[in-house]
């Protein structure tokens, strides 16, 4: 279950898309999200299934590896499909025993569909072909501006990075905690809720343990290391915008136009 | 490089009100003068001040009296926090706890980074480090498919590449496997000779101080004897006293010793011992 978790995660390969500059993959998915939410209507679905097809193309990961994405919210996705489907007043399709099926409900869950759908693609995809590092970077970067707001920038990305950095290891951790109180009886898979819950507890404790120990030992390390904050820091990656990064940002520009014109039209 | 009058720490225990409770004092009366280039290496039994001694080198604590000077610096003064940060780096016990990055080359980075080094140098610091450590095959590498050795090697060559001066490794090797602990051994050892980075090695394995040029025993925040690895070891009643064991062709030299086999005085390695045997028959 832990492991189905592909948000962050990394797919090393040498393509385009991994190539290209963090921050202009970061706004492309927010404003490719933008635009599934603002503009419901079949033009628009085409033009962004076409975005996504050639994204998924030109960045070489295995479809396979896309939809292992889904795993965790599946349940969540049939659960609501069915109920958007059944629950929604309307005309009248067609009648299954006591469940009606309206045309609203229908044209309603293919918008939520397509929408989460897409939304959980684009950005697994964003996690897939940029490093953990080059992503905080970028978002360090983009808002920066921020900083004058007296909003935390470089420590909020900081945080980010180390949680990136010790998700893996805590994962492991959890693991070898459930092992350990497995062989002194302890059974998770079995009982009501209630019990499922309070045997949680012989592994969170533990866990938080380990993890405030670790915290207290990689902030002395850091320290030793002469970190202190942003404040004249230096960066090992400059980030700076190629031919390409350009090119995509004009690629986005024209779908967003062209969606909006189209949307105003219909 | 490293001067120490009398220094000692306290720490203070506090209740829940923030009424000072009691006072400990984990180091008492610390005397020592370490030169450049030396190979130290410092023994003493849990809870002996190892730590709290190697974090007041590295101004992570400050003497509450005495004083201490860092490579010509005084530790008492709070401007030279940085200064000696970076002239003494430290290689901790656990290897997971003091990667922060999740790409090797980026970890070697980040002492440098926060020094404020322009982003070119950085980037030769990072390679010269890794190819100190012999791990600039590893340096797109996550450090979670790293060894335990392989991971303690990154850590010190994020240390090196800060361009320090003296390297303190606090239990480095206690952690990991008998490979683990003879790649970040002969790392550190080459480091020493080439380089001419002053070490203070802190262990509890025998094994590793025979290669020092100079032990420190501390025993209840004192150092109770110093010296050559030979001369601390043929004291073995006072080792004992400290709760210290002797290495382990030491002790098999002496128990031979006993049983009537004449094996001269002094040795300390498995290569010694073994010349020292074949000479016998
Ligand atoms: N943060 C702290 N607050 C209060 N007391 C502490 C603190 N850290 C360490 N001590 C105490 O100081 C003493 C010396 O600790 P220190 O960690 O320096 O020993 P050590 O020689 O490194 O031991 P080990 O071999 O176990 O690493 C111990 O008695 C310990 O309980
Ligand atoms: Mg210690």
């Amino acid at each position: 279950m832990l492991r189905d978790i592909t948000i962050g995660q990394y797919y090393p390969a040498d393509s385009i898309i991994h190539r290209l500059d963090p921050r202009v993959k970061l706004f492309f998915v927010f404003i490719y999200v933008l635009s599934l939410f603002m503009f419901g209507n079949l033009v628009s679905y085409c033009l962004a299934t076409i975005l996504l097809v050639v994204a998924i193309y030109y960045a070489k990961i295995p479809v396979k590896f896309l939809i292992r994405g889904f795993k965790p919210i599946f349940v969540l996705l049939i659960f609501t499909t069915f109920m958007k489907l059944f629950i929604t007043d309307g005309t009248v399709w067609f009648k299954l025993w006591k469940f009606t099926i309206t045309k609203e409900g229908v044209i309603d869950v293919i918008h939520i569909l397509v929408r989460i759908l897409y939304l959980i693609i684009a950005s697994s995809l964003l996690t897939y072909t940029t490093t953990p590092t080059r992503l905080t970077d970028a978002l360090e970067q983009v808002f920066k501006p921020l900083n004058k707001l007296k909003v935390p920038v470089h420590e909020l990305t900081m945080m980010m990075s180390i949680a990136l950095r010790f998700i893996p290891i805590l994962v492991e951790e959890t693991d070898k905690i459930m092992k350990a109180q497995s062989s002194r009886c302890m059974n998770f898979s079995s009982g009501n809720i209630l019990k499922r819950i309070k045997n949680l507890v012989p592994i969170l404790i533990p866990l938080f343990v380990a993890a405030l120990r670790r915290a207290d030992d990689l902030a002395l390390a850091m320290e030793s290391r002469c970190y202190q904050g942003g404040e004249g820091r230096t960066k090992m990656r400059i980030l700076k915008y190629k031919r390409q990064d350009f090119f995509v940002y004009i690629l986005l520009a024209i779908y967003f136009v062209f969606s909006l014109i189209i949307h105003l039209l219909l | 490089m490293i001067k120490a009058e009398n220094i000692v720490y306290e720490y203070i225990r506090r209740d829940e009100e923030g009424n000072v409770e009691g006072i400990d004092r984990v180091l008492d009366g610390i005397s020592l003068d370490v030169q450049t280039g030396e190979f130290i290496a410092v023994i003493g039994h849990n809870g002996s001040g190892k730590s709290t001694f190697a974090r007041n080198l590295n101004r992570l604590l400050t003497p509450t009296e005495g004083s201490l000077w860092i490579d010509g610096l005084n530790s008492d003064d709070m401007e030279n926090t940085w200064k000696i940060r970076q002239s003494t780096g430290m290689v901790f016990q656990n290897p997971d706890n003091q990667i922060i990055s999740s790409v090797v080359e980026e970890d070697v980075g980040f002492g440098p980074e926060n020094m404020g080094v322009p982003t070119d140098d950085i980037w030769k610091r990072v390679e010269d480090a890794l190819n100190a450590v012999d791990m600039i095959k590893y340096r797109s590498y996550s450090p979670n498919k790293l060894s335990g050795g392989q991971k303690q090697r990154v850590a010190i060559a994020g240390v090196l590449a800060m361009h320090p001066k003296c390297i303190i490794l606090d239990e480095a090797t206690a952690m990991l496997d008998p490979q683990g602990r003879l790649e970040t051994l002969q790392t550190v050892k080459a480091l020493n000779k080439m380089e001419k980075i002053t070490i203070i090695l802190i262990t509890q394995d025998m094994e590793e101080v025979i290669y020092a040029d100079k032990v420190f025993v501390m025993d209840h925040g004192k150092i109770t004897m110093s010296g050559t690895p030979r001369e601390i070891f043929t004291n073995e009643e006072a080792l004992k006293e400290c709760q210290l064991d002797l290495p382990q062709a030491l002790k098999l030299a002496n128990e031979l010793r006993k049983e009537g086999i004449d094996i001269t005085e002094g040795l300390l390695t498995a290569e010694e011992l073994v010349d020292a045997i074949c000479q016998l028959y």
